[in-house]
């Protein structure tokens, strides 16, 4: 059963990526090292007080790297980013998937019955690889436990940890299964029909093969909180009570918290198909984007929070997490904004308890100057509105 | 092929050219229909302001003649801009000083079709009362035109609309048959059909024997004016080696079916 975590009113975290400093990318890639990658690492340890931050130092001038150095490189990247984090004061923290590749490519490359196809672009000069799902979905080992132990053993604050979930990674592969194309001279309605069923046999696959078997390892190790991943949930519209099924599937009778990551989307289309989603204890969603940057409470200063009253009226409610910073923004929101729109959430929800605050999505298309600011401002504007609403301010 | 293009590669989305030269910034990133790509909202508040040149929409000398040139549709482009505007009004004023003077300098450029793409009527729809307002925009893209200018209705079931769309004052339709019924497209069309018959969102390879049978069924049936084959929707949504493997078979395809009618 879903757990319900004891948390204090408008609880502050990220939401997934980071994007990896330049030292870890090169290394990693085999590529030279310059003196700013190393100014970068030793700036950056400076300011976060990470400890023995010199031995990365040492480390990175001693290229080539043998693979257990690249992973030991991988680590020291975990451990930048979860202190940039708790000094930017979030009160539930994660890596930024410093030792993935990236939220999907990670999942699929360590499961069995997918195929690499090549890159699709996802946004601007954004492009992502998409792989063929062509046999049987199954785990080749779990594939989050070395990052999860090693963040336990780092990590001063809370740890949440997310795991990309089933109808994001179904939605962004092709299926090959069959590989038959489709009769263009049959009726419509019936190959309709049948890609329906298909869809639905492979994404509830993923769920019950991939992330449930995941989901469990995790849990094992002593994971409370799992956030699901789901960008890619209000894809199809039509298709929004197989996502529900599809995280019914992955999370049903597990012993953790269970919240879900939505983010660009019409989030209307989500309603009525996620009063079903009882298991999910918090939605973390996307707002900032879609809002103003006036300051102000009132409806009309914050065009981009209007639909939060769905996620209220839920019948088992959830938490809200907030989406509060533009993740494709440089532009530094200013605490004062970010309070405003916290009060704003916590007007129409009545419950403070009931607000988490977050990025819209995961920072890694940011610089981590710029992630930095943006997420000392937000614990810093969530201050302030706990401030304003007679909320303990300090731990 | 027949008709070539540089497949838009250095444009971010479809509006960025166009947006570009308006001197307008791109808004936020919305989801493009049903796919995980995004683009940018063309921010197109207020008064619409004088483009500059449409370079972008030209492509590079390496481009093969004659050449296709996509475009959105004034219909997709005006649903999908964030405005304080009458959408409608946007769409004409969209197609008199955004994209005419774009096709003008595609077809100096080369250009024997253009190609407007629109996901949104298929996607989302159209109201009655937009129809009237989407022929005053094609009349204006369409009027001394010296390409066959091609609406091309995808992401959804143009059957619905076919009596609708074949009134526009475009030289052919394009419909995605992946969505539609053939049976639907009805018969004796006097204006040219772009048949989507390449899966643009299945990594699947088509048979090239089985399209030639689409082709020869849709020649038999639809009796278009003319017939064109293409893919349902842009071929962005595949990896470039699947992509350039479509392509292949297409023009397989209608070597194919040309070799057929030559006998």
């Amino acid at each position: 059963m879903s757990q319900v975590l004891d948390h204090k009113p408008l609880l502050t975290h990220e939401v997934g990526s980071l994007d990896k400093p330049g030292w870890r990318v090169k290394a990693y890639a085999g590529k030279p090292l310059d003196d700013k990658d190393l100014e970068e690492a030793r700036t950056w340890g400076e300011r976060l007080q990470v400890p023995e931050y010199k031995r990365l130092i040492d480390l990175l001038q001693h290229a080539p790297f043998t693979k257990d150095q690249k992973a030991e490189l991988q680590r020291w990247s975990s451990l930048y980013a979860v202190r940039l984090e708790e000094s930017a004061g979030l009160d539930v923290v994660y890596d930024g998937e410093q030792q993935r590749t990236e939220m999907y490519d990670w999942a699929v490359s360590h499961t069995n019955g997918f195929e690499r196809r090549g890159s699709v672009r996802a946004f601007d000069n954004k492009y992502y690889t998409k792989e063929a799902v062509v046999g049987p979905i199954s785990l080749r080992s779990p594939f989050h436990n070395a990052e999860f132990s090693y963040l336990v053993s780092v990590a001063e604050a809370e740890l949440k940890i997310p795991v990309t979930g089933a109808y994001t990674i179904a939605d962004w592969s092709f299926d090959e299964r069959n590989r038959t194309p489709e009769n263009l001279l049959q009726p419509a309605a019936e190959r309709a029909r049948q890609r329906h069923a298909a869809r639905r046999d492979f994404v509830l696959e993923v769920a019950r093969n991939m992330i449930r078997p995941n989901l469990e390892a995790l849990i094992k190790l002593g994971a409370r909180w799992i956030q699901v991943d789901e960008p890619g949930a209000s894809t199809e519209a039509d298709e929004l009570d197989l996502f529900v099924d599809s995280f019914n599937a992955s999370v049903e009778g597990l012993n953790a918290m269970f919240s879900t990551h939505l983010c660009f989307s019409d989030y209307n289309l989500f309603f009525p198909a996620i009063e079903r989603m009882e298991q999910c204890r918090q939605f973390a969603v996307g707002f900032a984007n879609y809002d103003s940057r006036e300051l102000g409470t009132s409806d009309e200063a914050r065009p981009g929070y209007q639909v939060i009253k769905k996620f209220r009226d839920l019948p088992y409610k959830p938490a809200l997490g907030l989406g509060v910073l533009d993740i494709h923004s440089d532009f530094i929101e200013s605490p004062e904004l970010v309070r405003d729109r916290v009060l704003y959430a916590v007007k129409v929800f009545g419950d403070p308890n009931r607000i988490h605050v977050t990025p819209d999505c995961g920072l890694r298309t940011r610089s981590w100057k710029v992630a930095y600011e943006k997420l000392r401002n937000m614990t810093a504007g969530v201050r302030m509105a706990r401030q304003q609403l007679g909320l303990p301010t300090a731990d | 092929m027949d008709l070539f293009s540089d497949g838009l590669l250095k444009w971010q989305d479809i509006f960025r050219p166009l947006t570009e030269a308006l001197g307008v910034k791109p808004h936020i990133l919305v989801r493009w229909f049903d796919t995980n790509t995004f683009f940018r909202e063309p921010e197109l508040s207020g008064r619409l302001a004088t483009p500059g040149n449409p370079d972008g929409v030209v492509p590079d000398g390496s481009v093969p003649r004659p050449r296709v040139t996509t475009l959105p549709s004034p219909y997709m482009f005006s649903r999908a801009a964030h405005t304080d505007q009458d959408r409608n009004a946007l769409m004409v004023a969209l197609a008199e000083r955004v994209l005419r003077p774009a096709i003008d300098a595609a077809v100096a450029a080369g250009a024997e079709l253009i190609h407007l793409e629109d996901p949104w009527l298929g996607y989302v729809g159209i109201a009655r009362e937009d129809w009237a307002p989407l022929t005053d925009a094609l009349k204006i893209l369409h009027r001394d035109l010296k390409a066959t200018l091609a609406f091309h209705v995808y992401f959804g079931d143009a059957g619905p609309h076919i009596d609708q769309l074949l009134k526009l004052p475009v030289d052919a339709i394009g419909v995605d048959l992946i969505q539609t019924d053939i049976k639907e497209l009805g018969s004796g069309w006097e204006k040219g059909l772009v048949a989507g018959v390449i899966n643009g969102r299945s990594s699947i390879l088509e048979s090239p024997k089985s399209l030639v049978d689409v082709a020869r069924h849709l020649a038999d049936t639809v009796r278009p004016r003319d017939l064109y084959l293409s893919s349902n929707c842009e071929l962005g949504y595949l990896p470039t080696p699947v992509a350039e493997q479509k392509v292949q078979r297409l023009g397989e395809t209608a070597k194919a079916v040309k070799q057929l009618v030559s006998v």
